[in-house]
């Protein structure tokens, strides 16, 4: 009915379910349900790793936090329920502990892909109280019962319950960047050790002492308590040590301690071997099974010795790479595989209702075990031996087709028992609390929600300080670092700190150099042209680099990475995203704007037929897009600053309404066009209030108009400018006619003392026509050859003027001021228009040939800092 | 400009719709539903939950969500929503999100009823907490978004 090796408790003990109640079943059957969910994940993002720099640590973590975990839980609980003869626990509360610990797997991958520490950190918390509350089950469950002589084994899931603890606390420190550059290194390293082979590894090793004969259909050996006892001393202890010493950076304790941890695998793998001469003339009760356990099994034997081997021959700073690769291989040799075995055995144990069933899943499982296992091993040595790129690809290509190849039928076996059980009269959803799944579903749903709703950078409105600012949203720069001759350009990079930063080195001179990051990654010689990319993580202090050749970091040959400091008062108001160039703090000119992000139309419209112009501005804030990638706060008339042009001829009447529909200041309005007291018509108005401003343009020229209040200098800092434009009589008429108002740009809100004294100090972040830094480079004017073009020019300041000249082309005609300077008959040219502040004018220029002409603020400073623009000529 | 103008009175009405309606099912799933449970006998706590749950859904399909909709409505008009703004991070984003957590709350409104007249009181009763969980994060969502 029910043969003696069928559940692994074997040896004198009551095995946990010999009728399986179907709510039993049923949660074996969610809990294997999860495990295959997180195993497909874990796929999937092992195969977008070319994409996502990211899905390597997903790929890592899915499998080995959510499947492997989940795996673990449940398994370690159902053994040592089984080992100790104990009664099961409360099946509410190992609910719990399994949803805490999926939770927590949920919140801290979530956490590290979307940025978000304080998922993170919730997620490890959560995850620290689950595994607790396992190992207090695990100690709780022994005192309570009798004990059977496997009794050491539950020994192994509590001692790696504590590794778990530690591990998540660690990997806790590790992925919030709080270590700092002196001993993230040795943590990170403590937590791959504690978590690979202390909350898997152990585990795993308890476990075979009682699966391995059972697979092979033989009896345990009679001294396997003692020898259980003894290899857990040894492993656990020697991990405990190594654990530490990682941490701590002493390499001595860590060689000892894996050393240690080395002699008790060495001894398990003693007895499994003698194990398997016992077995005579009888078959295996899976040879499946007992294969991939010794494949498994093999792989942590060469896993534990290569660790030791790096351990012994590199320094800890430079095993970062090494172990990377050796966790792919244990990853995929030892726990994937070790999981595959363990589930070809068990799971028919636990899901079917039968002896009979349990052979039919079995034999589904088992379907092709032999190629699959060569493949995958194949895979896993190609991934483990140090061959070019392509080899490793094709390793993790066939270790990807192999696990896919056992999941298929995992899930195949999970919805046939599913359907059998809805089947079942019992209904096992009796068990099922609908107010919990609806919580939980509930919760998700609103947890995306906000997810989405957070996405995507930095809102408009960077300006106005946001109201719960929580830690600075880290982005990954990567930088290009040349290494020229005994000099690494740049010498400074300045990041935010948290920034994720990428650095890509390239060597340009004929000698070889590399680059050594200050406990970090380094690059091998790089000959001339050779590039590497060096992955820092997180940068949370100051850190240098160097090359390591003699002498050649002592000329001079460094580089500094800067944290940038609280920039609270600088960058408020830049978006919290511009990525300053090294050495200014301006914003980015060399950046994209925004996506639809379209320039300021520069071309005059003509004059309207009418004499009188009413016009109608409305005074605000507007938030404009004043730099490639930078929002800032700007004060408007009629929402853009400049404000509009205004154009007429002499002698026309201009019937102004300003609407201050600023809720927080007064406003108003100066045409320097217009003769009249200013007394009312340039008052300042209260926010809602409006006037009326009627002036006649009765002398021609080039005029500015901008705001009357006081302290002008913000007012017009911040944008509230325009241009006016009254045409001279029998101006000739040109093919295109543009508007330029040149300005400066002060970042900042405004307002603030920051910006206020960068205003008094005549200190711009940039210089702008029409408003936009380079918004002309990026959306060039457009010319046709020999067509005649006129520019004209308003300076609005507020403090400086300027120097217009266009690259490439002579200027004809001149108009300065309500005067000709110089007309197309004489025989002079002129390359400058140049005006002081608030004045204007108009040059006008013919292009002989296509191509690509600048026009900027000859005072270079402007010009380099957005002051610059192009005219796109064509045929 | 007074400051209990039009757009407040507008903006007053979403609140206090949204506020019944968190409230109703507040009220109805942590006073009334339970002490029915208790008091009554079985028969009478169907008939009544029964008539309380249609009395509550009908209130909500005729008063509720009209009023939601029209003064969602206006306030988006109001504020200058557009389609292509709702995709842009911050406020399109967040209102998007909101408006789809809403739908997916009334769904799970509607799938309580339904469930319900199927005889699945299980699947009702875990609708009905979806309903209520989700109205809080659209609250959340909402009182995220600056005030129109």
């Amino acid at each position: 009915m029910h043969t003696k090796n069928d559940d692994p408790a074997v040896g004198g003990g009551r095995p946990p379910s010999r009728s399986k109640p179907a709510g039993l079943r049923s949660r074996q059957l969610t809990a294997h349900v999860l495990v295959a969910a997180w195993a497909v994940l874990a796929l999937l993002a092992a195969s977008a790793q070319q994409t996502l720099p990211v899905a390597r640590w997903l790929a890592v973590h899915l499998f080995l936090l959510g499947a492997a975990t989940t795996a673990i839980v449940v398994w370690s609980e159902h053994f040592a329920v089984a080992v100790l003869h104990a009664p099961l626990p409360d099946r509410r509360w190992s609910n719990a502990r399994l949803v805490g610990v999926n939770a927590g797997a949920v919140s801290v991958l979530t956490g590290v892909w979307a940025d978000l520490p304080v998922l993170t950190g919730a997620g490890c918390a959560l995850l620290i109280t689950a595994v607790t509350a396992h190992l207090v089950v695990l100690v709780r469950i022994g005192r309570r019962a009798l004990g059977g002589r496997l009794a050491p084994i539950a020994d192994y899931y509590r001692a790696a319950a504590a590794a778990m603890v530690i591990g998540a606390a660690l990997g806790w420190i590790v992925a919030t960047g709080k270590a700092g550059p002196g001993h993230s290194t040795g943590l990170e390293l403590a937590h791959v050790h504690v978590m690979l082979l202390g909350w898997i590894g152990l585990p795993v090793l308890g476990t075979l002492f009682m699966l391995w004969p059972t697979v092979l259909g033989v009896r345990m050996a009679e001294h396997t308590a003692r020898l259980a006892r003894r290899v857990l001393a040894l492993t656990g202890g020697g991990l405990a040590i190594a654990v530490a010493g990682l941490a701590a950076g002493w390499r001595p304790a860590a060689v000892l301690g894996i050393a240690l941890y080395a002699a008790g695998v060495a001894g398990a793998v003693q007895l499994f071997a003698r194990t398997v001469r016992t077995v005579r003339n009888r078959p295996a009760i899976s040879p499946a099974a007992a294969w991939t356990l010794a494949a498994a099994t093999g792989w942590l034997v060469l896993g534990v010795v290569v660790d030791l081997g790096l351990l012994v021959a590199r320094p800890l700073s430079e095993m970062r790479d090494d172990i990377g690769s050796l966790v792919a291989v244990l990853l995929v040799g030892l726990v994937a595989q070790v999981l595959m075995g363990a589930l070809i055995y068990l799971l028919p144990v636990v899901l079917a209702g039968g002896p009979r069933e349990r052979a039919a899943l079995r034999a589904v499982l088992e379907r092709g075990w032999a190629p699959r296992l060569v493949v995958l091993n194949t895979g896993v040595a190609l991934l483990a031996l140090p061959l070019p790129g392509p080899v490793g690809t094709t390793g993790a290509l066939l270790a990807g087709a192999a696990g896919a190849a056992f999941l298929a039928p995992v899930v195949g076996v999970l919805v046939r028992s599913g359907r059998d059980l809805l089947r079942a009269p019992e209904r096992a959803g009796a068990s099922r609390r609908p107010v919990l799944w609806g919580t939980a579903a509930g919760a998700v749903v609103t947890v995306l929600a906000v997810l989405v709703a957070n996405s995507g950078g930095d809102p408009s409105g960077g300006a106005r300080a946001a109201g719960p600012a929580g830690p600075v949203r880290a982005t990954t720069r990567t930088v290009a670092v040349t290494l020229a001759d005994l000099r690494i350009r740049p010498a400074r990079i300045e990041v935010a700190a948290g920034t994720v930063l990428r650095l890509e080195v390239t060597n340009t001179n004929a000698q070889r150099h590399d680059l050594k990051v200050e406990d970090g990654p380094a690059t091998p010689m790089l000959a001339k042209g050779s590039t590497r990319v060096l992955d820092l993580g997180p940068v949370t202090g100051n850190r240098r680099a160097w090359c390591t050749l003699p002498g050649h970091r002592a000329a001079g040959m460094t580089l500094d990475i800067l944290v940038e400091g609280d920039a609270a008062t600088d960058s408020s108001g830049h978006g919290g995203h511009t990525s300053a160039a090294a050495d200014r703090g301006g914003p980015d000119l060399s950046a994209d704007f925004s996506a639809g992000w379209r320039s300021r139309d520069a071309d005059l419209a003509p004059a309207p037929g009418a004499t009188v112009h009413q016009v109608e501005l409305h005074a605000a804030h507007t938030t404009v897009e004043v730099a490639p990638g930078v929002k800032q706060q700007m004060w408007t008339f009629g929402g853009t600053a400049p404000g509009p042009t205004l154009h007429g001829r002499v002698g026309d009447v201009f019937e102004v309404t300003l609407v201050n529909d600023d809720p927080s200041m007064g406003h108003g309005i100066d045409f320097h066009a217009g003769s009249l007291a200013p007394d009312r018509p340039m008052r300042t108005i209260r926010p809602g209030e409006r006037l009326v401003y009627r002036f006649r343009a009765e002398k021609a020229g080039a005029w500015l108009y901008h705001c009357s209040t006081a302290p002008m200098l913000q007012h017009m800092g911040n944008g509230m400018y325009g241009a006016v434009i009254i045409d001279p009589p029998g101006l000739a008429k040109v093919d295109r006619s543009y508007v330029l108002v040149s300005s400066e740009l002060y970042l900042g809100t405004p307002g603030s003392t920051a910006q206020v004294t960068k205003m008094r100090q005549n200190a711009p972040d940039a210089w702008v026509f029409n408003g936009v830094a380079n918004q002309y480079a990026k959306q060039p004017l457009k010319a046709k050859v020999a067509e005649r073009v006129r520019f004209w020019v308003v300076a609005a300041g507020p403090s400086d003027g300027i120097a217009f000249h266009v690259v490439g082309t002579v200027f004809d005609t001149v108009y300065k001021e309500g005067g000709y300077l110089l007309t197309p008959d004489q025989p002079g040219g002129a390359q400058v228009l140049d005006l002081a502040t608030a004045q204007g004018g108009f040059v006008e220029a013919t292009f002989r040939e296509a191509g690509h002409y600048a026009f900027v603020d000859h005072d270079m400073r402007h010009a380099e800092s957005g002051a610059h623009g192009m005219v796109e000529v064509s045929d | 400009m007074d400051t209990v103008g039009w757009w407040s009175l507008v903006r007053f009405a979403h609140v206090a719709g949204a506020a019944l309606w968190v409230g109703g099912q507040l009220a109805l799933s942590l006073v009334v539903l339970p002490l029915a449970r208790r008091l009554l006998d079985p028969e009478a706590k169907d008939r009544f939950t029964a008539a309380a749950g249609r009395r509550f859904g009908m209130l909500t399909g005729a008063v509720f969500l009209p009023v939601q909709l029209a003064t969602g409505w206006a306030m988006a008009w109001h504020k200058g929503v557009t389609w292509a703004s709702l995709a842009e991070p911050g406020y399109g984003r967040t209102l998007t999100t909101k408006l789809a957590l809403f739908v997916v709350v009334m769904l799970a409104a509607a799938g309580h009823g339904i469930a319900h007249a199927k005889g699945r009181v299980e699947l009702a009763r875990a609708l009905a907490v979806v309903s209520l969980v989700g109205s809080f994060g659209v609250v959340l969502l909402a009182t995220a978004l600056p005030a129109t």
